[in-house]
């Protein structure tokens, strides 16, 4: 057998090793995030504004800003927000990867071209949206008028419901691709032969899905659900450049409202305040999905 | 013209070119005599500015730039960000106490931290007594009242006007533009009866929709904030002003709720509205962009409301100097160096008035003078109040306007259909909230 | 006829959604094309948007000869795939050492991890940029590497250790009965069998690297260190006065490698993906 020396031994146990492994990952997310994610959270216990580090003040940023309207309107409109765009992100990328997932002429082309909008820069597909959901020039009104469907050019973010859902399109269509790959990954882990045992004991297309596919499919699904989530909860680039928050504070979520006070307002312990607020929802989605993978 | 090469660090090369420049002569560059503010030893700036609007400005800029490092043998290297991107930038280095040396920023941005930024009292002092003086507004922009001293320089504006389609106001019935506000709304109601319809921004448009928010405003004596910045904003006066807006809105066109600053320039450009307000790059624009229609194209000074003055509002831009800058003296006399007659009279002209200087001197220039539709923005400066007014300009007034407190007064009255009361109300309850926090 | 009633079928069940997710997700970048290719006046005047009467190719020249669009690019392609390459590497040795070694401590390794995204870079650029200034890493464009690799490696070692899971443990116990010791199992058994998992990780860090905004923003300040995303921003708009074709040209070539990249490994990337969420 092999001879190694006893420090290589000692280096090898599964305990000094796994230590060592984890070192890398450890020093960048202990050096360059745990210390600003504490930071920031520190930030908003204190009354720090850009350039002075104020005092602590405990949860007085917190009470403030749950008194404040804006802050509220913010929250509930980032929840809302998160929650038609996860369903609508599940549903369509499902069923896109359902597609996808048969053999046709052209689905490798078709597989790589659908995740576009995941892959261009969201600051950039953002430009080409607003001149989509431009009152004047939008080329989809025109379509549209063109083919009867409708008398006049859409307004799509004039108002605050209308502007509100056209975020949560363009939101839907950026993401949908990530859950769409996902899906078709975790559809080709499925084994055939469930599908033809069910089929054998006449199971149609639907039933085979609902017990079959989609309880196989859960616990991808809770894993795609709960990053995406996280991602959709602190969206910013995407809200900020076709909406900037507006029409009058109507389409302000979490990150917007926080980069607004602490960034351009100079407020940085109530912005941070606001940024951390969501903190909740996500720590409670962090212990379901571990807790949820962990039971397997 | 073609820029290959966008990094735009100077070096002094060869200490020849300095030498020439001082000994030879050239006409036009400051000799050392004309140093007002000794550059440090080694000095080296790295200046922080938004992006030209118009690619002249840069040029010329830039340009100018050469001939202050040929003359001091201060290399300067110029960092151009879009203007909406100089907020975390900025931020950022207040914060962290480093980054450029001069920042050109906006509106109250040095008074959001005032005292990382180096005392400026002298190099305005200075340019005040040479070039005829400043406009009110600079200081208003530049001065913080807190601290009491000047914080920054005042650079200028990039000025706010009404433009038009002339055709489409004479086919209304005006043979010339109406020069107060109820004319205005007449012309409109026409305008828009005719298939022109108006265009004003009620959205989160940083610029427009801030500018004609502010100018209806003021224009019937409506104010934000009192000089001791208690809040002013529920009056008779606002209620008027945004009865009048309400009035207005009527005869724009769909979908200014969701607009942005580039919005209008669009829908302008593309024939879709006959009115709007903007700065001079909406008129600019037109002679590359639609030739065929931009001889139609006006730009007049905003009418006048009940308050009979002109009550312009504008985007001010100034430069100040951090304190962890290790050579303020460079700094500031480059900023005394582009500023000067030599510099600011060819960099404003080359682009075609784009921002109108705070000094008063050069409002004599020949170009505002050379086309009747650059003449209103050379008195953008002249009527305009400052955002906040009339309050102290500082850290509550910088908050107000990023939270769109009265573009938002504004579209609740117009868009959510708010009684203009309940509007101006909420409004005050905003405020409150603001000034007492800053 | 079957023929006919099966093609027919197939279109309907197949084709026709197909076309509509079609629509859907690519009107955005045909709205580029077009603007590419499309003059200023036509852009804002034109009796059809979706055709092109007086195309021109000035916007395509213009990026690529009048603004730094080239080097921003080659920084971009740099950033992404050194942060991609570090990030994968630091994941996956992560990754083997939490479910593999098992070593005492792993569960809470694994939902601090998730932790990691609760306070976004639009508030945590402020603390994070003291510590990069302290660092000397400012306006050093491989700095954004490191940087990147705080958003990427939470989800890459989460994706890592789902793949990881599934791989049999016979074969570890096999090797081992052989003699290697745990870092040759690490790279010579396990390693090969995780390459579809360690692509799809990478194609993820490659987009999300790409795609990056703030941080290149706010931590690069020399012109010759920005981003695609910084610079066309930065340069293009100017005030209220955008250079679409400019902006919707660059936006298209900026797509490109990502692309290129996922036609040739999405087939991986699909496998990759499926053996991480296997029971």
């Amino acid at each position: 057998m092999t001879s190694r020396s006893p420090l290589l031994a000692r280096l090898d146990s599964p305990r000094v090793l796994g230590y060592l492994l984890i070192t890398p990952a450890a020093i960048i997310l202990l050096g360059l995030l745990a210390y600003p994610l504490l930071l920031g959270i520190w930030l908003s216990l204190t009354s720090a504004t850009i350039g002075k580090p104020g005092e602590f003040v405990g949860l007085q940023n917190y009470a403030t800003i749950f008194a404040d309207p804006i802050f509220r309107g913010a929250a509930l409109f980032s929840v809302f927000y998160t929650i038609c765009a996860e369903v609508g992100k599940l549903i369509l990328g499902l069923a896109l990867a359902l597609l996808l997932n048969q053999r046709f002429r052209g689905y490798r082309v078709s597989r790589a071209l659908m995740l576009l909008p995941w892959v261009a820069p969201t600051v950039l597909s953002a430009l080409a949206w607003l001149w989509l959901l431009d009152p004047q020039f939008s080329a989809v009104s025109w379509l549209l008028i063109r083919l009867h469907l409708i008398n006049s050019n859409i307004d799509f973010l004039g108002s605050g419901w209308a502007a509100r859902f056209s975020l949560i399109v363009v939101n839907i269509w950026r993401g949908l691709p990530y859950f769409a790959i996902g899906y078709l990954a975790g559809l080709q882990s499925i084994s055939k032969d469930l599908y033809e045992a069910a089929a054998i004991d006449g199971a149609n297309g639907w039933q085979a899905f609902c017990r079959i596919t989609w309880p196989l499919l859960l616990p991808l699904t809770t894993i795609l659900l709960a990053f995406s989530s996280i991602f959709t909860l602190t969206d910013f680039q995407l809200i900020w450049t076709i909406t900037h928050g507006g029409p009058t504070d109507a389409t302000q979520v979490f990150t917007t409202l926080a980069y607004q006070r602490a960034i351009t307002g100079g407020q940085l312990g109530e912005g941070a305040a606001i940024a951390v607020s969501p903190i909740v929802f996500m720590v409670v989605l962090a212990v379901f999905v571990v807790r949820s993978v962990r039971d397997r | 013209m073609s820029h290959p090469d966008r990094r735009r660090f100077l070096e002094l090369s060869a200490a020849g070119i300095g030498a020439g420049a001082l000994a030879g002569g050239l006409p036009g560059l400051a000799s050392a005599a004309d140093v007002v503010f000794k550059p440090e030893k080694d000095a080296k700036l790295e200046l922080l500015r938004w992006t030209a609007f118009v690619p002249s400005d840069q040029v010329i800029w830039d340009e100018n730039t050469k001939k202050f490092t040929a003359a001091t043998g201060v290399p300067v290297s110029i960092q151009s960000l879009a203007w909406g991107d100089m907020a975390p930038k900025a931020a950022l280095a207040a914060q962290v106490g480093s980054g450029p040396d001069i920042i050109m920023g906006w509106n109250d941005d040095p008074f959001v931290y005032p005292d990382k930024l180096v005392d400026m009292t002298d190099l305005v002092e200075n340019m005040g007594r040479a070039h005829g003086g400043w406009y009110d507004n600079a200081r208003s922009y530049c001065y913080d009242q807190d601290v009491k001293r000047w914080v920054s320089l005042p650079v200028g504006c990039t000025g706010n006007a009404v433009n038009y389609r002339k055709s489409w106001v004479k086919e209304a019935g005006f043979a010339e533009f109406p020069k107060d506000l109820d004319g205005m709304l007449k012309l409109s109601r026409v305008l828009k009866k005719n298939g022109h319809p108006t265009g004003f921004a009620l959205g989160h448009a940083v610029g427009d929709a801030n500018s004609w928010t502010h100018w209806i405003l003021w224009a019937f004596g409506g104010k934000q904030a009192n000089t001791d910045n208690s809040i002013a904003i529920n009056s008779a006066e606002t209620v008027n002003a945004l009865e009048y807006a309400r009035q207005l809105s009527e005869t724009m066109i769909e979908g200014v709720a969701g607009w942005d600053d580039s919005s209008n320039n669009k829908a302008f450009a593309g024939g879709k509205i006959g009115l709007t307000m903007n700065g001079i790059s909406i008129w600019y624009n037109g002679k590359k962009d639609t030739p065929d229609i931009f001889p139609d194209f006006a730009n007049v000074t905003p009418p006048m409301g009940p308050v009979k003055t002109h009550t312009v509002s504008n985007n001010f831009t100034s430069a100040f100097i951090f304190k962890y800058s290790k050579y303020p003296n460079a700094a500031k006399e480059y900023m005394r160096f582009m500023l000067d007659k030599p510099q600011a009279e060819r960099w404003v002209t080359e682009m075609k008035g784009y921002v109108t200087p705070a000094l008063r001197a050069y409002a004599d220039l020949p170009i505002w003078t050379s086309d009747p539709n650059i003449t209103p923005y050379r008195d953008a400066l002249a009527s305009a109040k400052y955002d906040g007014y009339n309050g102290k300009p500082g850290k509550a007034a910088a908050q107000a306007l990023d939270e769109f407190v009265i573009v938002d007064m504004f579209a609740d009255v117009c868009v959510n259909k708010m009684a203009a009361k309940d509007a101006a109300r909420k409004a005050e309850t905003r405020l409150a909230t603001i000034y007492k926090r800053a | 006829m079957r023929h006919v009633i099966l093609s027919l079928s197939k279109g309907l069940r197949i084709y026709v959604p197909l076309a509509l997710f079609g629509v859907f997700l690519l009107l955005p970048f045909f709205w580029m094309l077009l603007t590419t290719f499309k003059s200023n006046q036509e852009l804002l005047n034109t009796p059809n948007p979706f055709w092109i009467y007086h195309g021109t190719f000035a916007h395509v020249t213009d990026l690529l000869t009048q603004t730094a669009f080239l080097r921003w690019f080659a920084n971009t392609l740099f950033v992404s795939v050194a942060s991609t390459v570090l990030s994968v590497f630091v994941s996956y040795i992560a990754a083997y050492a939490i479910i593999r070694l098992r070593f005492p401590g792993s569960e809470v390794v694994s939902m601090v991890i998730f932790l990691a995204y609760i306070v976004p870079p639009a508030i945590l650029f402020i603390p994070l940029a003291t510590i990069i200034i302290q660092l000397h890493w400012f306006d050093k464009l491989w700095a954004l590497v490191p940087v990147y690799a705080t958003f990427l490696v939470p989800f890459c070692t989460w994706l890592l250790i789902g793949f990881l899971k599934n791989i049999p443990r016979e074969l570890e116990e096999a090797a081992r009965i052989d003699g290697a010791s745990n870092l040759a199992i690490l790279w010579r058994i396990i390693f090969p069998i995780a390459v579809p998992g360690l692509i799809s990780a990478a194609i993820f860090s490659f987009t999300l690297s790409w795609n990056e905004y703030l941080y290149a923003l706010v931590f690069m300040s020399s012109s010759g260190n920005k981003t695609v995303s910084v610079g066309m921003t930065s340069e293009l708009i100017r005030g209220d006065v955008f250079q679409w074709g400019q902006l919707m040209a660059g936006a298209l070539i900026g797509v490109l490698p990502a692309v290129l990249v996922y036609f040739f490994f999405v087939e991986y990337y699909v496998a990759g993906m499926s053996g991480s969420v296997k029971e």
